[in-house]
């Protein structure tokens, strides 16, 4: 239902550019849509323009239809699942034994350079840069977590 | 590659140069995160880990001196390379 009401809203915004750069008959007739207002037409160019504000026909939904390409907001809940999300596709983590507590080195038999790369994972995850000093701390998942809240502000 | 010296100064100084290791490696990734294509990054990455992980346990200072030049030189060369492609 949603999908319907965004795509009566893009058609309806579609609809007047049309018009405003189609100076053809031909095209401005094609462009109206059959079963909604006909329009006299005339090729003057300020009646063209005053015609189109003054007659649209505001879609009921309207001004809600606007969407923003941001992310979803960041919870401590989405932060752990994404943490443990990206380390479960590490190949040289045991999906099992994964837990948020559980230390890379001592429980899961990871070494440096394996951190290394785990952090470089959770940068290209969370798109920001971890500093070297910090990162070779980040030895947990729940410790990686808390890191990252910092940094994003995330409180709860 | 966690040996026991008798003198704390030059284990101070054996993890100045682990750290630095670390360090190169984590510039090689992201200098191979730039790379075009992603079959080239794969095997880059996989030929970057192979490498540091084979010569892990390595003892003597020279031929970790050695090395780490060796990784600087192939870091550089990786860089330029990119450079290039991009102009």
């Amino acid at each position: 239902m949603a999908a319907r009401v965004l795509q009566q809203c893009v058609r309806s915004f579609a609809r007047p550019s049309l018009r405003l750069c189609s100076g053809n008959l031909a095209v401005r007739a094609a462009a109206a849509p059959t079963a909604a207002l006909h329009r006299p037409l005339s090729f003057a160019a300020d009646s063209r323009r005053t015609r189109w504000l003054g007659q649209s026909r505001t879609p009921s939904v309207g001004v809600l239809c606007r969407q923003y390409g941001d992310l979803p907001p960041l919870t401590l809940e989405t932060i752990k699942d994404r943490v443990l999300y990206v380390l479960k596709l590490y190949d040289k983590i045991n999906p099992e034994k994964l837990q948020t507590t559980s230390h890379f080195m001592k429980d899961l038999g990871l070494d440096s350079l394996d951190q290394v790369e785990i952090i470089m994972a959770m940068e290209d995850e969370f798109g920001f840069e971890i500093p070297d000093a910090e990162a070779e701390k980040l030895m947990t998942p729940e410790e990686i977590v808390q890191y990252i809240a910092d940094k994003k502000d995330v409180y709860e | 590659c966690y040996l026991i010296l008798s003198f704390p100064a030059r284990r101070n100084l054996f993890f100045l140069q682990r750290q630095k290791v670390l360090g190169i490696y984590r510039n090689m990734l992201k200098t191979i995160r730039q790379v075009p294509d992603e079959a080239d990054r794969k095997y880059l990455r996989d030929w970057a880990r192979g490498e540091f992980k084979r010569n892990k346990n390595a003892t003597e200072q020279d031929a970790i001196r050695m090395m780490i030049t060796q990784a600087n030189n192939h870091l550089e060369e990786l860089q330029k390379s990119l450079a290039l492609a991009r102009s």
